[in-house]
């Protein structure tokens, strides 16, 4: 970091210093910057520029700059100015200096920002005690972070139910939508606007304790409801209800008369628990006759878990919104963070596009819901292909490179897929072009058009074809003469009536025969000349290496080994060791990193550096002699100074999909059983497409998503993610809700409630929770305008002007909760909210 | 760090906050201001009637300056992102090599009953009540004895005839790059071959007008994000995703919550923090976002608005809707629910809500400039012919061109067509022979349309020839560097292989800067650089020193 220092001598006596604090004995932190000074009488007044990260601003004091500097007690700092008072003359001289947030706590923030998506308030508790030493060791031995989203089935919860209404009539419903069944415990009415555990149940028997008897009369169609010991929220037994037909009302429900003192003059609340389990799809309504106080809800449980979805995308019978919802999912809940965040990568650095290959099968022969369904398991496999192998300690960029490259998802989307070279066809140039600027070596770095040309010829042959699935892995396979109905005789070849896996598969007779000359210098006429050689700038152990390339004339099934060789060859090359480690500094540590240093240049910059140390690991081979190690990479740039520093601390912008993610993740804290204060079921991918067009597995574009802010911010995106975070932070059944995903369900009190306790009722402390735990780089010193304002919006009524003291609210109350909504929904829609 | 191509020789701007050393002090002055900004945007749009006069900041050009009467002028972008086939845009019939054999299933045959070499306006086939809006196949005539135009440009003849519509071939730049987004890049910057600008040639041109800092809308752009034509670090513009939902909601979400979560969001907005990368960025376009909702919302961008019909009968049938949002505004469909009668593939409504956007905000609002992009040119394989692909997205761009003309001309107040142009923008060409999959691969030279109502357009004689075409560099009398044919000819010429420019794309828009918005000279320099740079040759006939390229200069367009 640079420090300006200067120093001035004021008429009147009183001096400023501003030097590098390490010169001078006082204080710890960084000498702050832009300090005025401005002074009549025995009162000065200091002003200056917000410092990163600053936990506390110190102003020191030293008559003689030969003296120490010590904290002067005379003044106070608001934000960034302090001011002093019976100040003498000959005061001396001041410093501002800044105490910065621990080094472990940045790193720590700025680890959960990156590597993973965004903090949560459980990770955010863990990375502190764990230390980021700690936590990164075990982001990058994924292997070792046990993961059972995908495999563990979601089991029942109970679910809490509250609401106010008026005592329409006194008699209480309850029923389902159809047949079915659930558990129901200490359901509760009392009078008023809040649950208060003091004032007395008017539900008799409301714990279902003791036999039904005479208090719940029970309905033919709920005959089978009995009490139960099997499933119990609280007490010894809850109500089992079984229902074989939808109620609606006396005759069809089981219900209670209450006292004649409830009344539709006045207001009561309810509250039950009830038990959402997986499978189940009807509703339970339970009312007051006259609806004053009516809910229903639903029966399911699951919906937030990616096992179900996982299921189906493994069988086939998968949606494209199951694959966003399961990708979404993951990234909010896996603790395999970074293997959450480096499966994005894969998925947007070899970008494919699910609507072009449903296009591709829906013009073949399918219908477009099967084409749509097929298209859905390209992108899967691919993308579990990337999952699994990110898992292996050794992984390449090699390995991640192939299996794009054999993806059927990617042949049809850069139209390998029809490529053909043989006679005097021409090939078609598109994944060539691709590969070399996007996938491996990066824009104009180290090939040209006639390299583009003959690497193209290279991939015809390559096309997908529907095989057993026995023989996936076969790149000769045949297509397959398995039938989904063998029963159907005539037209037995039609692709619909066959059972098998698209798949990669070689056909020779469309590959281009001849020699083939790639990385080649070339004349005036278009004739090869000299074998191209790795630029100067790369410095060693690169410079001046062959990196030409030669494939003779060939025929035959042994040609798809070209293609092969041509990946396995410019994996490796620096232009692909430079690009790739380039995106993964984009990506981890900040924007502003480029192709096309001179690495010999003695003048070099961090990011320069930065660059080149991620290239010599990339260089440097395994044990397995393999170069290319993933993890290698990872660590150069994870150990860097420029990631633990403020250089890469919320240095960037999130976007949409890590704005969503960080979004749920924020408020997602879990309880002690098991359930958490903030439920989506992953449909979310539309809140993407609204932010700027980010449509999960189906970029058009094949260069990926950007990672610039400047690609994702302006008035009309920001105006969607300021709704977003709005209509999430509402409570269920407020207009506009749906924005923020029709199941979202966050639960700030919940969360306060569980990891504040003491700031339930005091504005102050809890404004300081969601300060901490939404932008925990930002230091204390620094937020004092955002604590303001989320004082001020808890402590004021919901017209914005009447004083109404945050802690005078009923935690229990509707006020309450839309209060400290509001107070969320206001920090999230801050610029900072906005960066990671 | 010296990266090892293309050095700095200019750098107006940069979206690096390195060269602002407290920006914060900056932006916290601004948003003090902001109040009176937003009532501003208030007032003008309320009173849409009033010309906007803004006292400039540079005494120089007259960019944003109301002319003799009393309007501005303005310009309107359409971005064909993915690189359009330009020849099978604007058709070399009087070209052998434009032929089978180069395009074997793409090819748009030439008309046996209606001859290129036939010379007036341009054809434009009408087919009567009972037949389909595009049942013409061939490509149509321009009346220079040389040049077509694809089927699906159909709309574009109404305007070629009115003297509303230049059409440019063989436009590029020096060593044109075949990547999209290196190429898109240079387009929008102004700057080719150079990755270090990092603005855009049309923010440039606003921030000359001296009004960036003042309006809160110079600029805008409808669609996913900011393009960066419009980007650069010293002044927002403004991009809108979906006009229809651009306002913010609250918790409780009640007028009295809402004014209260805005309150506390203008709160928040004034604190100062320490320089981080991208906030500067986040400063601007909050502060764009506060001060243009207001604005936007005195707009009707709903469907119920969308009542912009066309004045005349189109295939004998009545007029239709400018911008086809659904099937029943789709052509002649509402009355005959016959897809063949739609005017834009459905798959198009989306652009047309965008572009009707584009343009009531371009007449109501103190913007000079609007904008959209068309996708998915990038025709690889399939690219089709008379039909297919590149079809379909050639009927938006004929369509969207005629409607502007009609929504200027018939509709807009503070906007006329005489005060506007419409200009279209593709990062480079396609090959001139069709590879194995029926499409075409990256190349170099491709196609522009200028029109407006203040273009040296079409005029006819008193005959029925040609007094003056407006075919620029593709046969005819408008064609000083003459179209070479036959195999070896222009569409072989660049690198053996592709079309060869004899047009710089900024000699277009540098012309449009300062003879249609006004930039002086020296202001033009400063937006486009090569401007300053004889070896470009951007202004007068000459030959591009960076790869010996003769090209004409500026087209006299205006």
């Amino acid at each position: 970091m640079n420090f300006h220092s200067f120093s001035r001598q004021l008429g009147f006596g009183i001096a400023l210093f501003a030097g590098l604090a390490k010169s001078v004995a006082a204080g710890e932190g960084p000498t702050v910057t832009g300090v005025q000074i401005d002074s009549a009488g025995q009162r000065a007044t200091l002003t200056f520029d917000p410092a990163p990260g600053t936990t506390q601003y110190q102003i020191l004091r030293a008559p003689r700059l030969d003296q120490p500097f010590a904290v002067d007690p005379t003044g106070a700092v608001d934000g960034f100015v302090w001011t002093g008072t019976g100040l003498a003359e000959d005061t001396g001289f001041f410093r501002v200096q800044a105490v910065e947030i621990p080094p472990n706590q940045l790193t720590a923030t700025t680890l959960l920002q990156r590597v993973a998506y965004g903090p949560s308030p459980d990770d955010l508790e863990r990375v502190r005690a764990l230390g980021p030493d700690a936590y990164l060791a075990e982001q990058l031995a994924a292997e070792s972070i046990p993961d059972t989203l995908d495999i563990a089935a979601p089991g029942p919860v109970w679910r809490k139910v509250t609401l106010s209404g008026t005592g329409s009539a006194p008699k209480l419903y309850l029923y389902l939508d159809g047949t079915g069944e659930t558990y129901l415990d200490e359901i509760r009415l009392v009078e008023g606007a809040v649950e208060d555990p003091a004032k007395p149940n008017l539900i008799l028997n409301g714990g279902f304790e003791t036999s039904l008897g005479t208090n719940w009369i029970v309905s033919a169609n709920l005959a089978a409801s009995a009490l139960t010991p099997d499933q119990v929220h609280d007490g010894s037994l809850a109500l089992h209800v079984v229902s074989t037909a939808a109620g609606s009302s006396e005759t069809t429900s089981i219900h209670q008369n209450l006292p004649a003192s409830v009344v539709a003059t006045k207001t009561y609340t309810l509250t039950y628990w009830y038990l959402a389990q997986p499978g189940q799809s009807g509703h339970l309504t339970v009312r007051l006759s006259g609806s004053g106080i009516a809910s229903t809800v639903s029966l399911a449980s699951g919906a937030d878990s990616p096992q179900p979805l996982f299921a189906k995308l493994s069988d086939g019978s998968a949606s494209f919104n199951d694959l966003r919802r399961w990708h979404i999912l993951r990234a909010i809940q896996s603790r395999r963070q970074l293997n959450e965040v480096l499966r994005q990568f894969c998925e947007n650095h070899f970008v494919t596009q699910y609507s072009k290959s449903r296009d591709y099968f829906d013009n073949l022969a399918y219908d477009t819901t099967t084409a749509g369904a097929i298209a859905t398991q390209a992108e899967f496999r691919e993308n579990l292909k990337w999952s699994q192998a990110l898992l292996r300690p050794n992984v390449t960029f090699l390995d991640l490179l192939r299996i794009s490259a054999e993806s059927p998802a990617m042949i049809v989307y850069l139209d390998t897929v029809g490529s053909k070279g043989n006679g005097s066809n021409i090939a078609n140039e598109n994944y060539a072009r691709e590969l070399c600027e996007l996938f491996t070596f990066g824009v104009d770095n180290g090939y040209d058009q006639q390299d583009i040309v003959q690497i193209s010829r290279l991939w015809t042959g390559w096309t997908i074809d529907l095989v057993a699935s026995n023989n996936v892995a076969n790149p000769f396979a045949t297509r397959t003469t398995n039938y989904l109905d063998p029963s159907v005789v005539t037209n037995k070849t039609s692709l619909t009536n066959l059972l098998g896996t698209w798949s990669f598969v070689y056909k020779s007779a469309n590959h281009n025969t001849g020699a083939k000359k790639v990385f080649f210098n070339h004349d005036a006429a278009g004739a090869v000349t000299t074998p191209k050689l790795v630029p100067d700038r790369f410095g060693a152990p690169w410079a001046g290496r062959d990196y030409s390339i030669s494939f003779p004339a060939a025929t035959g099934t042994n040609t798809i080994q070209e293609a092969y060789t041509l990946i396995q060859h410019m994996a490796n090359q620096p232009f692909t060791e430079e690009f790739v480690s380039v995106k993964l500094c984009r990506l981890f540590v900040h924007d502003d990193f480029q192709i096309g240093y001179d690495f010999t240049d003695a003048d070099t910059s961090p990011e320069e550096e930065l660059v080149h140390a991620c290239m010599l690991a990339w260089e440097t081979p395994s044990h397995d002699g393999q170069k290319g190690q993933i993890r290698e990479v990872l660590k150069v740039i994870f150990n860097s100074d420029l990631f633990h520093s403020h250089t890469a601390s919320q240095q960037k912008v999130r976007t949409p999909l890590e704005f969503v993610t960080a979004t749920m993740r924020a408020l997602r804290a879990t309880r002690p059983d098991g359930s958490s204060t903030a439920y989506t079921d992953g449909d979310l991918a539309f809140a993407l497409s609204r932010m700027g067009l980010m449509l999960l597995f189906d970029r058009a574009e094949p260069n990926g998503y950007s990672e610039t802010a400047e690609a994702w911010i302006s008035a009309g995106t920001l105006a969607e993610r300021l709704r977003f975070v709005q209509a999430a932070l509402m409570p269920v059944g407020m207009s506009g809700k749906s924005d923020g995903g029709a199941s979202t369900v966050l639960d700030p009190v919940g969360l306060l409630q569980l990891k504040a306790p003491a700031a339930v009722r005091d504005s102050g402390l809890a404004a300081d929770y969601f300060l901490d735990l939404l932008f925990p780089a930002e230091g204390k010193a620094n937020l004092t305008a955002y604590r303001t304002m989320a004082v001020t919006f808890l402590d004021t009524a919901d017209d914005g002007v009447t004083a109404s003291p945050f802690s005078a609210l009923n935690p229990a109350s509707t006020d309450y909760d839309n209060r400290l909504r509001g107070m969320v929904a206001a920090l999230m829609t801050t610029q900072r909210y906005q960066e990671q | 760090m010296t990266p090892f191509h293309h050095l700095p020789r200019y750098r107006p701007d940069s979206t690096s906050t390195a060269f602002v050393p407290n920006m914060n002090i900056i932006n916290r002055r601004s948003f003090l201001t902001q109040a009176s900004t937003i009532g501003m945007g208030a007032a003008l749009a309320s009173l849409t009637d009033i010309p906007l006069v803004m006292k400039r900041a540079l005494a120089e050009g007259t960019i944003g300056q109301p002319g003799p009467n009393g309007r501005t002028k303005k310009l309107f972008f359409i971005f064909l992102r993915g690189a359009n086939d330009g020849l099978n845009t604007i058709l070399p019939l009087g070209d052998s090599a434009y032929s089978a054999t180069n395009r074997k299933s793409i090819l748009i045959d030439s008309d046996p009953g209606n001859p290129f070499t036939a010379r007036g306006g341009a054809l434009f086939p009408e087919s009567g009540t009972t037949k389909a809006t595009f049942d013409y196949t061939y490509g149509l005539r321009l009346g220079n004895g040389f040049a077509g135009m694809h089927p699906a440009l159909k709309f574009l003849a109404p305007v070629y005839n009115a003297g509303d519509l230049a059409i440019l071939h063989r436009v590029g730049y020096p060593r044109q790059s075949r990547s999209h987004f290196d190429s898109q890049n240079y387009w929008e910057t102004g700057t080719p071959n150079n990755n270090l600008i990092h603005d855009g040639i049309l923010y440039r041109t606003m921030y000359e007008s001296g009004l960036a800092n003042k309006l809160p809308l110079t600029a805008v752009s409808i669609g996913s994000s900011l393009p960066l034509i419009l980007r650069g670090s010293k002044a927002a513009m403004t991009n809108l995703t979906d006009p229809t939902r651009y306002n913010l909601l609250a918790v409780p979400n009640t007028p009295a919550g809402n004014l209260k979560a805005d309150a506390a969001l203008a709160q928040a907005n004034q604190a100062r923090f320490a320089d981080k990368r991208d906030r500067q960025l986040l400063s601007l376009q909050y502060q764009n976002l506060s001060s243009t909702l207001d604005i936007f919302a005195h707009l009707d961008f709903s469907e119920a608005g969308n009542t912009f019909v066309d004045d005349v009968a189109t295939d004998g049938d009545q007029p239709y809707y400018l911008f086809p949002t659904t099937n029943d505004k789709n052509g002649g469909y509402s009355r005959a629910k016959d897809a063949a009668k739609y005017v834009v593939p459905t798959s198009a409504y989306g652009h047309f809500q965008n572009l009707k956007s584009a343009a009531m905000v371009l007449n109501k609002t103190s913007a000079l400039v609007a904008g959209v992009s068309i996708d998915g040119w990038d025709t690889h394989s399939k690219q089709g012919a008379a039909t297919g692909a590149q079809a379909n997205l050639l009927r938006r761009v004929g369509w969207s061109v005629y409607a502007l003309q009609k929504y200027f001309k018939k509709y807009a107040d503070q906007c006329r067509w005489e005060d506007l142009v419409v200009v279209t923008l593709s990062e480079f060409g396609r090959t001139s022979i069709e590879n194995s999959d029926g499409g075409t691969d990256h190349a170099e030279a491709s196609a522009m349309l200028v029109s407006g109502g203040g273009i040296k357009g079409f005029q006819a004689d008193a005959l029925g020839g040609v007094k003056r075409s407006a075919v620029f560099n593709c046969g005819g009398d408008n064609d000083p560097i003459a179209w070479q044919v036959g195999q070896t000819g222009s569409m072989f010429q660049a690198q053996s292989r592709y079309l060869k420019r004899n047009t710089d794309y900024r000699s277009v828009l540098g012309k449009l800067i300062r003879d249609h918005l006004g930039a002086t000279p020296d202001q033009l320099k400063r937006i486009i650089p090569g401007y300053a740079n004889p070896k470009e040759s951007l202004e007068t006939r000459g030959t591009q020193t960076a790869d010996k390229t003769e090209i004409i200069g500026e087209p006299d367009l205006i």
